[in-house]
């Protein structure tokens, strides 16, 4: 399979990309591109045989019954063979461009897919899966057109003018259509507006951003808007944006007017230029009937060519909208991968040390130079999110370190880091001495599991959702697994039980099931080193119940860095660590922290206010 | 043929701008004519000397003159019909996008439930676009190619009927392959969204995920089953373009075939005497003209189709029941009752026989298993739905007989999931009541809590949210919601505890918030701690869809049932640590 180069020397953009692209599938493309040439040459038979059937009659011409009547027919045969050798040579062409096509959106999907699983996957978490598949769905796609149509067109737009020169009936009425489809490009050239286009196009493809960002807030807000009556609040910025859309749009558009009008003018003139030609020859020719025969064969001829150069600017439109959808591509394709190393063999002990580590997400943000309007506001979500400032503590072996804090504190981003859904900045995070860059992915894998609040499964039997923590499982490990997890009752309630398959046949769980399934499956996994978000949530009293199990069980004899929300699930922890604006800034066991005035005990007190809080009617909580 | 209108889903305006474009571009089709009148002339100048007349190479140049007016009129015909079309379409296409808002405006609140989102969107803006681009660069040039196509066969046939006949005959038959092979095209394009729609599921599933496939190394066996959907996707692409390709290259073929039957039957007339010169000329002319169009025709039809899917789409969303009612009706009070209630969710009953009384200007709380119908009883009150049997009134007035923003005029709602807008954090707040003073905002706000997370803002509350205000946190942006409603001053409000962890500061400020929001409403919660709900006047607990247990705290506890026993396993979570 050909690898089509992603970080190569100097990064291609446009035109040069493209063909980069669609020449990855060579073989179909050069063939389909030769025969959309040899096409063309084929369609120019049937006005080849008119020409010369005219120059028969014009020969015979006024006396009919010296016609040589077969001679004309075998014309006329070749007029009809010249048809269906030219929808032969480009029905064969069209073929093996979209063998092409197709081909090249299947390896670029692919290439895509196994450049964004190298990737860190705080990168997935920032630009969100929707948008990751978008990318596949809409801008590879875009691909197709122009591999299995422009370019093709184009090829053959290329090689009618030449034909038409080099085959000539009569090399000066050839130059003068040639003149005249230089003309039409120049009449082209200095309509088509250039700059000032290009700044419409953008404020149209702005506004249109706009009009889609503004419907999506519309019908996303109008169960809010609605029940505070106020419908025509929201109403008014899709409005806004519907009418700034249309008023974006027509300049746009109209730009365009003039060098459309002109230049269809233009080509359909082309034949125009052909008459001072005749004139001149006919008024000082000897041969007159073979003049008049080749006149009238330009005559008929030229208006075709001008269909075919019209393809070739839809084509280079064309090229010029898809060069922009494969760029949006070609960003991602040059994320950096996540660097690996092997050097390091696994780690036998499991004391997670982080030792001065400094991150933020800005510096990881710029690299990936946001620059639609979605991609902003992407970033400033994760630039709110603390950076961590010089964290430096152990998680000793066996035991059960706590994260607690204010959301927003910098929690989550300590536990993301020891999955390396992001690499530190400065500092290192060691387990069992072994800086975890040092380790290989699958290494890495092996050692840490993570139960965070978003769980997922697959459409697979739960057997097999369960069994993905060690592929190597047994059916009787994964029903201990699910024991343990408290999952085994609900499951075996299932239609199919452990066969049962996920989101099909309207097989729905609850999200308490879901997470239980989750921790089963890190059961199995049996990693040493384990990142957890409680993540218990009061939805449900008898399956918070069953997730509190669940989690006592998982955590048994492992390595623990828990981010805890309600703190007196934490009070037996071995540590507390208190996390605030990126800094860790009280750590101890809970009676010691609870005991001494400071972050904690604030904590604390609150913690216990909200247990007693309760709804009443007249009177303050 | 069918209403233009009615087809795209147009304004009157619309309707007739539209006829206005396919005019222009008629026009313009027939502009170009002049330009073969013109070369005939000339075919006919060049041809005298043949029958011993003097060409005039003075008329020459008259003819090309009249080229050149043929050529600048052809091009104000373009600019004409450029303008026409354009301009027209997009102001028509307006015209449908607020239209739809209009529309989507009034509907009533369970498609915003039930529908997906996103689908709804996606409807909305693509299938405007599509009509956008359907009567700009599709309906105007198909209906003129059309119509010019057939004047020409007209005149062609009265000019010589059988020279006419010989250019069109084909024209049947290549029209017939393309619509009698719709079916087989159809199939074609039906397994190829098969595959389409499985490598999608495919991407999305292994994007999301990618955490589990990592850490799980599924790699290679995930990343084998993506590649298999996308090859197949490749195959089936490949197989369904080859399919209609060779079918509209047959039908091209087929339609292209006329010049050869033009050459000959045009040859055996003029050897027979039958018809001069200028006829066979003339023919191979349009012969080599007119094949163009009719084949942009052929192309543009299929497009054609796929838009009347979007149209119909959008006929289907028009078509949505809208929710009517009064908005004159006093309330007398504010109980709430649901009378012998009955309730199903695609066909699944989801409440059934439900008697309530939920009293004026007491709280009143929800308990029950998720899936219980909590929420479901909460939103008939807002009137989500209609209910299939019994009547849910408050202050005896059916809730059916009334206008649903009317309604919910009445009433407020704080739920968990909060939805802000891309505006500044007052207006986000303002929204309660724009009629509000911007003393009553800042009280609000500060009653709310609102207060000390704004003043961290960079602006205050002048700062710009962004999307969905999604820069700021769960508790946070709860507080805005209870701002909102603060301002709104229902005497109903219905609430949903949140269920998702918040840090202990944040959840003191939510429920100091609340405490304030509540005081002396009637007040539906639906509750999950259920040692927050020990004082509410009443509770009722769904199990199933029925309400099986109705009374106070102490009540529901010296009953051992279902409360009873959730309060016990509650109770015991809560002492659980690590």
């Amino acid at each position: 399979m050909e690898k089509i180069e992603s970080q190569g020397i100097k990064p291609k953009k446009g035109l040069p990309r493209l063909m980069e692209l669609a020449m990855t599938q060579k073989a179909p493309m050069v063939g389909g591109m030769i025969l959309s040439a040899l096409a063309t040459i084929a369609s120019f038979l049937p006005y080849l045989a008119i020409y010369f059937i005219i120059q028969e009659i014009v020969g015979a011409y006024p006396d009919f019954d010296a016609l040589d009547i077969p001679k004309v027919l075998g014309f006329g045969g070749l007029a009809l063979g010249g048809v269906l050798l030219n929808v032969l040579l480009y029905t064969a062409s069209v073929a093996l461009s979209h063998i092409a096509a197709y081909g090249t959106l299947y390896q670029c999907k692919i290439n895509y897919v196994s450049h964004i699983t190298k990737l860190p996957l705080g990168y997935h978490l920032k630009m969100g899966s929707g948008r990751l598949r978008k990318i596949m769905d809409d801008n590879i796609e875009s691909l197709e057109g122009f591999i299995a149509h422009d370019l093709p067109n184009m090829i053959s737009a290329f090689v009618a003018p030449v034909v038409m020169l080099v085959f000539a009936v009569d090399w000066r009425f050839g130059l003068a259509a040639f003149v005249g489809i230089i003309f039409s490009f120049l009449i082209y050239g200095v309509t088509s507006g250039g700059d000032k286009t290009k700044k419409l196009m953008e404020d149209y493809q702005t506004s249109l951003e706009d009009m889609s960002n503004a419907s999506v807030e519309y019908i996303r807000g109008i169960a809010v808007v609605k029940a505070f009556r106020q419908t025509t609040f929201s109403f008014k910025r899709l409005y806004d944006s519907i009418k700034n859309y249309t008023k974006t749009v027509i300049p746009y558009s109209l730009s365009q007017e003039l060098m459309t009008a002109a230049l269809s003018a233009a080509l359909n003139g082309i034949y125009l230029f052909l008459i001072p030609v005749g004139i001149w020859i006919g008024s000082s020719t000897n041969d007159y009937p073979a003049f008049a025969a080749s006149f009238i064969f330009y005559l008929i001829f030229v208006p075709v060519i001008a269909s075919v150069l019209m393809k070739m600017i839809y084509a280079s439109v064309n090229a010029m909208q898809v060069g922009n959808a494969v760029e949006r591509f070609d960003q991602i394709l040059a994320e950096p991968e996540i660097p690996e190393k092997n050097t390091f063999p696994k780690p036998s002990v499991y004391d997670v040390v982080y030792d001065h580590v400094t991150f933020s997400y800005a510096e990881d943000c710029t690299t990936a130079k946001p620059q639609t309007e979605s991609f902003q506001s992407q970033q400033e979500k994760v630039n709110v999110a603390a950076a961590l400032q010089s964290v430096s503590f152990t998680a000793p072996q066996g035991k059960l370190t706590a994260i607690v804090g204010p959301s927003g504190g910098g929690k989550s981003t300590i536990a993301s880091l020891l999955p390396r859904f992001y690499d530190v900045e400065q500092g290192a995070i060691r387990i069992g001495g072994t800086d975890i860059r040092n380790m290989s992915t699958g290494d890495l894998m092996d050692t840490v599991s993570f139960v965070f609040q978003d769980n997922f499964l697959f459409k697979q039997s739960i057997l097999e959702n369960i069994r993905m923590g060690r592929p190597g499982a047994t059916k009787e490990e994964v029903v201990a697994a699910a024991k343990a997890a408290r999952c085994h009752e609900f499951i075996t309630k299932l239609p199919q039980g452990y066969q049962t398959v996920f989101g099909k046949n309207g097989v729905k769980l609850s999200g308490g099931q879901i997470q239980r399934i989750a921790i089963a499956r890190a059961i199995v996994k049996n990693a040493p080193v384990l990142v957890l978000d409680e993540a218990t949530s009061f939805s449900d009293p008898e399956n918070e119940h069953f997730i509190q199990q669940a989690l006592s069980e998982l955590v048994k004899g492992k390595t623990v860095i828990m981010i805890a929300h309600r703190l007196s699930t934490v009070r037996n922890a071995d540590q507390i660590l208190v996390v605030d604006h990126g800094k860790i800034v009280q750590s101890g066991d809970h009676d010691e922290l609870v005991s001494k005035e400071g972050r904690y005990q604030d904590l604390w007190s609150n913690y216990t206010k909200a247990l007693t809080w309760k709804f009443s009617a007249g009177k303050e909580a | 043929m069918m209403n233009l209108k009615e087809m795209f889903q147009l304004s009157d305006r619309g309707a007739s701008d539209l006829k206005k474009g396919i005019f222009a571009c008629t026009l313009t089709n027939l502009s170009l004519m002049l330009s073969v009148v013109v070369t005939v002339q000339i075919f006919l100048e060049i041809l005298k000397p043949l029958t011993d007349e003097e060409v005039s190479w003075n008329k020459m140049w008259m003819l090309f003159g009249a080229g050149v007016i043929a050529v600048v009129l052809h091009f104000f015909c373009c600019k004409n019909d450029y303008r026409k079309t354009y301009v027209s379409c997009y102001t028509a296409a307006e015209d449908s996008r607020i239209r739809i808002a209009e529309m989507v405006r009034k509907f009533p609140m369970s498609v915003f439930n039930d529908k997906d989102l996103t689908e709804l969107t996606t409807n909305m803006m693509g299938d405007c676009a599509s009509i956008e681009h359907s009567l700009s660069h599709i309906v105007p040039p198909l209906m003129a190619n059309a119509i010019s196509c057939t004047l020409i066969c007209i005149c062609v046939m009265v000019f010589d009927w059988r020279m006419g006949l010989s250019i069109f005959c084909t024209l049947p038959l290549s029209f017939l392959i393309i619509f009698g092979s719709r079916k087989i095209q159809e199939r074609g394009s039906r397994k190829h969204t098969e595959a389409k729609l499985k490598a999608s599921e495919e991407e999305q599933e292994y994007l999301d995920g990618i955490r589990i496939i990592k850490s799980c190394h599924l790699d290679g066996e995930k990343f084998s089953q993506l590649n298999d959907a996308l090859k197949d996707l490749k195959k089936q692409s490949i197989h369904m373009e080859l399919g209609t390709s060779v079918l509209i290259s047959a039908a091209q073929f087929v339609l292209q075939a006329g010049i050869g039957i033009t050459v000959f039957v045009g040859v055996h007339l003029l050897t027979g005497g039958s018809i001069t010169i200028l006829p066979l000329l003339l023919s191979l002319v349009i012969v080599c003209r007119m094949y163009g169009p009719i084949l942009t025709i052929l192309t543009l039809l299929p497009m054609l189709f796929h838009t009347l899917v979007s149209t119909r789409r959008m006929r289907e969303l028009a078509g949505i029941p809208i929710m009517e009612g009064r908005t004159d009706v006093p309330f007398p009070d504010y109980t709430i009752t649901f009378d012998h209630v009955d309730f199903a969710y695609n066909k699944e009953p989801v409440l059934k026989d439900v008697n309530a009384v939920i009293p004026e200007g007491r709280i009143t709380a929800l308990v029950g298993p998720s899936g219980s119908g909590k929420s479901t009883m909460s939103r008939l009150i807002a009137r989500f739905w209609d209910v299939e049997r019994g009547t849910v009134a408050i202050g005896g007035v059916d809730v059916k007989t009334l206008d649903t923003e009317y309604l919910m005029g009445m009433m407020s709602f704080v739920f968990q999931d909060v939805t802000l807008f891309g505006d500044t954090v007052w207006n986000n707040i303002k929204i309660g009541n724009p009629d509000a003073t911007d003393e009553q905002v800042l009280a609000a706000a500060e009653a709310a809590c609102c207060d000390e997370f704004v003043k961290r803002l960079p602006d205050g509350y002048q700062t710009l949210l962004g999307e969905n205000g999604s820069t700021l946190s769960g508790g946070e942006r709860q507080r805005i919601s209870i701002a909102r409603a603060l301002l709104k001053d229902a005497p109903v409000i219905l609430l949903d505890e949140a269920t998702a962890s918040l840090d202990p500061e944040n959840e003191v400020l939510i429920q100091s918030a609340i405490s304030h929001l509540i005081q002396g409403k009637t007040v539906l919660v639906i509750a999950h701690r259920l040692r927050t709900i020990a004082d509410a006047d009443q509770i009722l607990v769904l199990d199933n869809g029925e309400i099986i247990e109705t009374g106070t705290h102490e009540q529901l506890m010296a009953q051992d049932g279902l409360y009873h026993r959730l309060y016990q396993i509650q109770a015991k979570s809560l002492e659980w640590a690590v």
